[in-house]
């Protein structure tokens, strides 16, 4: 029972890292129309700037983390603003090529200032709670569930955002539908960048909490863009709910399969969720079916 | 002076001139219909002046002010909204939510505030809630107001449509196409709604349609175009008998 209990609040810790992911993913997808792949290394490439401040300058952990979400932010309205715009015109497929493009960039970057090393980063809070059940005992570290209250706040958050305020309208309306947002007088551009922005910090967040267990490499965020995208598919891909949850179950049932199955296969399954679900339910859980009434 | 001056507009698409040296005026508080076989190039006209599409030449002058050189998205400050011939709705939102967006430049708030919830920002929320209403009650779709759009028949998605031209109190409605696809009964609506548009609120109309005798009806004035040239101008009776008209419509007579 405990170990059960256990594996789900792994499970869960898991599923709320590759649901920020995912969130981040279908947010930009949602809006600009195209696959970020570059997000996972955006990500990364951030977390190296928190960890140069608090390492080499010597800021204080919470300043640096601060110093790198804005570093994200603005990395990611400007890739939009400077790159992708520019051949927005072209297709949609173009904009793609773009991303992979900026990926090999950011890893060359990466690797070329901070080489191959694994570096460590400090948990944003320490500290381990143990609760004991009958014979067994739950493990349960605060990080882990700093992880899971961030997660839950930041969907929370965009969630009240979208659905509440005239940026939140304006971001859905040009989603649904970009000649007429612009016509409405909405800056389409303007909503553009702000997605980037807000995706790319996202992608910074995660890898921020994600850190201290995974270390930092220049390869760091691959896992969790893979399931980061496993989950967005999982969720229907158009959907910000859907990559929650999505996001979520994933973490979870990948966890039991580590669990009681075998560790290895857990990458594996990510890849074979992907392929099961556009061969049998290419919607995915919460997407949109693309019915239109005629 | 005219509300709406277009004047010498030429659009071309690579080879093609879609509209050639256009020029017409529109009065203030008046039905102006815009008609022509398919092809003549009269959603082209629509286009260019919300600027989606930028002429190779000419100007188009609105209450004095050059719409030349300004984005899309101004183009709707300057009190100027539209309707699409394939009705471009946001389909995944509320009815009252498509009105809101059209109300988006009247919404003067910031992210910023957005966040902190200022008073500012509670007040504009109710002064445009106050519109919706105001505008739902007028269109008759108050009761609909939380329904998706999507979900709506197509006769009254059109009337989202036009309930969100309607939200920024515009000089000037562009509306394309609006009884395609209407039945007989939604017409004769349609039409006391663009009466009121004109009588009851002063908006000036431009309309592009197919319907004939809509057209006949309620316009005060109709330009009639063919392969992006105007081929006459006048009140409904001065168009119906004119030859170059009847030409353009049933195709030269030298068979009958």
């Amino acid at each position: 029972m405990t170990t059960f209990l256990q594996q789900l609040i792994l499970g869960l810790r898991e599923g709320s890292l590759i649901a920020l992911v995912a969130l981040g993913i279908v947010m930009i997808f949602k809006t600009t129309g195209v696959v970020n792949f570059a997000y996972g290394y955006m990500g990364m490439f951030s977390i190296y700037i928190a960890y140069t401040f608090l390492n080499t300058v010597g800021a204080p952990l919470w300043l640096s983390v601060t110093i790198c979400i804005i570093f994200a932010f603005t990395l990611g309205a400007s890739a939009e603003r400077g790159l992708l715009r520019q051949v927005r015109h072209l297709s949609k497929g173009a904009m793609l090529i773009l991303t992979l493009g900026m990926l090999m960039i950011f890893e060359g970057l990466a690797l070329q200032i901070w080489k191959q090393d694994y570096r460590s980063f400090p948990n944003l809070v320490s500290g381990v709670r143990i609760i004991t059940i009958g014979t067994g005992r739950l493990v349960i570290r605060n990080q882990d569930i700093l992880i899971l209250i961030v997660a839950a706040a930041i969907m929370a958050g965009l969630f009240i955002y979208f659905r509440y305020t005239k940026t939140g309208l304006a971001i859905r309306a040009t989603a649904q539908n970009e000649d007429a947002a612009k016509l409405m007088g909405i800056k389409v551009g303007v909503i553009f960048a702000l997605s980037w922005g807000v995706g790319v910090s996202l992608g910074a967040i995660s890898a921020v909490l994600a850190a201290p267990r995974t270390f930092i490499h220049p390869y760091m965020m691959l896992p969790l863009q893979i399931r980061g995208l496993t989950g967005a598919v999982l969720g229907g891909f158009d959907s910000l709910p859907g990559a929650v949850v999505g996001g979520i179950l994933l973490g979870v049932i990948e966890q039991f399969m580590g669990a009681y199955i075998s560790e290895e296969l857990k990458m594996a399954l990510s890849l074979l969720i992907i392929l099961v679900v556009l061969l049998v339910k290419p919607s995915g859980l919460m997407g949109s079916k693309a019915i239109e009434r005629v | 002076m005219s509300l709406l001056e277009i004047k010498d507009l030429t659009v071309r698409f690579g080879g093609v001139v879609a509209v050639n040296r256009f020029s017409t005026n529109i009065e203030q508080g008046i039905v102006h219909s815009l008609i022509g076989p398919n092809g003549a190039g009269k959603t082209t006209v629509f286009n260019a002046i919300t600027r989606v599409v930028r002429p190779d030449q000419g100007n188009i002058i609105f209450d004095g002010h050059n719409l030349n050189g300004l984005r899309p998205f101004q183009v709707i400050s300057h009190g100027i909204s539209r309707t699409f011939q394939n009705l471009e709705i946001f389909k995944l939102m509320t009815v009252g939510e498509n009105m809101l967006v059209g109300h988006h430049r009247e919404f003067k708030t910031r992210v910023m505030n957005e966040t902190l919830r200022t008073k500012n920002v509670k007040e504009q929320e109710t002064a445009a809630w106050t519109r919706v209403l105001e505008v739902a009650e007028m269109l008759e779709i108050k009761n609909r107001l939380n329904t998706y759009a999507g979900m709506l028949p197509y006769g009254l998605q059109k009337r989202v449509e036009l309930a969100r031209a309607l939200m920024c109190e515009p000089k000037l409605m562009l509306i394309d196409e609006p009884a395609a696809g209407l039945n007989t009964t939604e017409t004769i609506e349609l039409k006391k709604l663009i009466h009121m548009f004109t009588r009851k609120l002063g908006i000036t109309v431009l309309l592009v349609e197919h319907d004939m005798s809509l057209v006949m009806d309620i316009s005060d004035e109709i330009t009639v175009m063919n392969f992006g040239h105007k081929i006459a101008e006048g009140t409904a009776k001065e168009i119906k008998n004119d030859p170059k008209v009847i030409e353009a419509y049933l195709g030269e007579s030298k068979y009958a």
